[in-house]
């Protein structure tokens, strides 16, 4: 596992293959249409909507408590129309861990497509069973006395993962500080960092 | 049957409603009570986890409304009803290695589960 994409296994990628064929075959599938939703999803989502709601949380109390509460409404201000975001709290107490153990649901709206390791099967099964370890393969460590939250997307919400600011961020515009925020901070598997200044 | 067309794809990802309902249903639970996930093996569609099945926790917040998907799926109807994030602890679900101060967030549809 880890941040490089595994190769996916080759028992999937048959199945797929296998599967499209006869929904196209039996004229259930429109040829287009699957590449139709894929480009949607890769040229007009991505991460960047997801990261520039909390660079927003973090510059403006009232909207993070807008996003918090009323993630639909916060999102509608973006100019984004999705209604099953749920935005879990990153705290010094708390870290918070995004996981779909029974498929692989992400809030493709603000997020895109998800990665690769986040669909397989053993980032699903650990990330429930053995969050620290896995979080500490993709070096991140989480103290012990901080708990651990993991999110199973078993049913129709999405849940992204509001990162705490890191140290010395003041500066920072809006947009810079969105450009700081990865996916992999929206899922709960890295922390926010901030170059370091040179010396 | 209704295909899917290229042509179509963005106007149908607009319009998706999703499977949330909207009707008023009382809320058989609320934040704070204590569930147990029922024991279901069923042979078709569920979205209960193996591993929640049998086991406590505590109701953290209701999601509202939503179609049933074991029903649904199942083509016996939607029966809408309350989805919750119910919160469990780790030691609850792996036992008493689980990692420390751990808890399992899962959404979890009201006829899953049981006042405990």
């Amino acid at each position: 596992m880890g941040k490089n994409h595994p190769k996916v296994d080759d028992y999937v990628v048959s199945r797929v293959r296998a599967l499209e064929s006869l929904l196209l075959e039996k004229g259930l599938l429109a040829p287009d249409a699957v590449d139709r939703v894929v480009r949607r999803y890769e040229a007009s989502t991505g991460p960047m909507i997801g990261a520039r709601a909390v660079a927003r949380a973090w510059r403006d109390a009232a909207y993070r408590a807008r996003l918090l509460q009323q993630p639909t409404a916060a999102l509608a201000d973006l100019g984004v129309r999705y209604d099953r975001l749920v935005v879990v709290e990153n705290t010094p107490a708390v870290h918070n861990l995004v996981v779909c153990t029974l498929c692989s649901c992400y809030p493709w709206d603000v997020m895109g497509l998800p990665p690769t390791w986040y669909k397989a099967p053993a980032y699903r099964s650990r990330a429930v069973s053995e969050p620290r370890a896995v979080l500490a393969e993709f070096g991140l460590v989480v103290p012990q006395e901080r708990e651990v939250h993991v999110w199973d997307s078993s049913a129709e919400l999405r849940y992204m993962v509001m990162p705490m600011l890191p140290p010395g961020a003041q500066d920072l515009s809006e947009d810079e500080l969105a450009s700081r925020i990865t996916r992999e901070a929206l899922i709960g598997v890295a922390e926010v960092t901030l170059p370091a200044r040179a010396g | 049957m209704r295909v899917l067309k290229g042509a179509d794809v963005e106007q149908v990802i607009r319009k998706s409603g999703g499977a949330r309902v909207h009707v008023e249903l009382p809320a058989k639970f609320k934040a704070g009570d204590r569930v147990v996930a029922r024991n279901l093996h069923p042979l078709g569609h569920t979205r209960l986890p193996r591993y929640a099945r049998g086991r406590r926790g505590v109701i953290d917040r209701d999601h509202g409304v939503f179609i049933f998907p074991d029903t649904h799926a199942a083509g016996t109807g939607q029966k809408p009803q309350h989805v919750y994030a119910v919160r469990f602890d780790a030691r609850e679900l792996w036992g008493e290695a689980a990692e420390p101060r751990q808890f399992v967030y899962l959404d979890l549809w009201e006829s899953y589960l049981d006042p405990a």
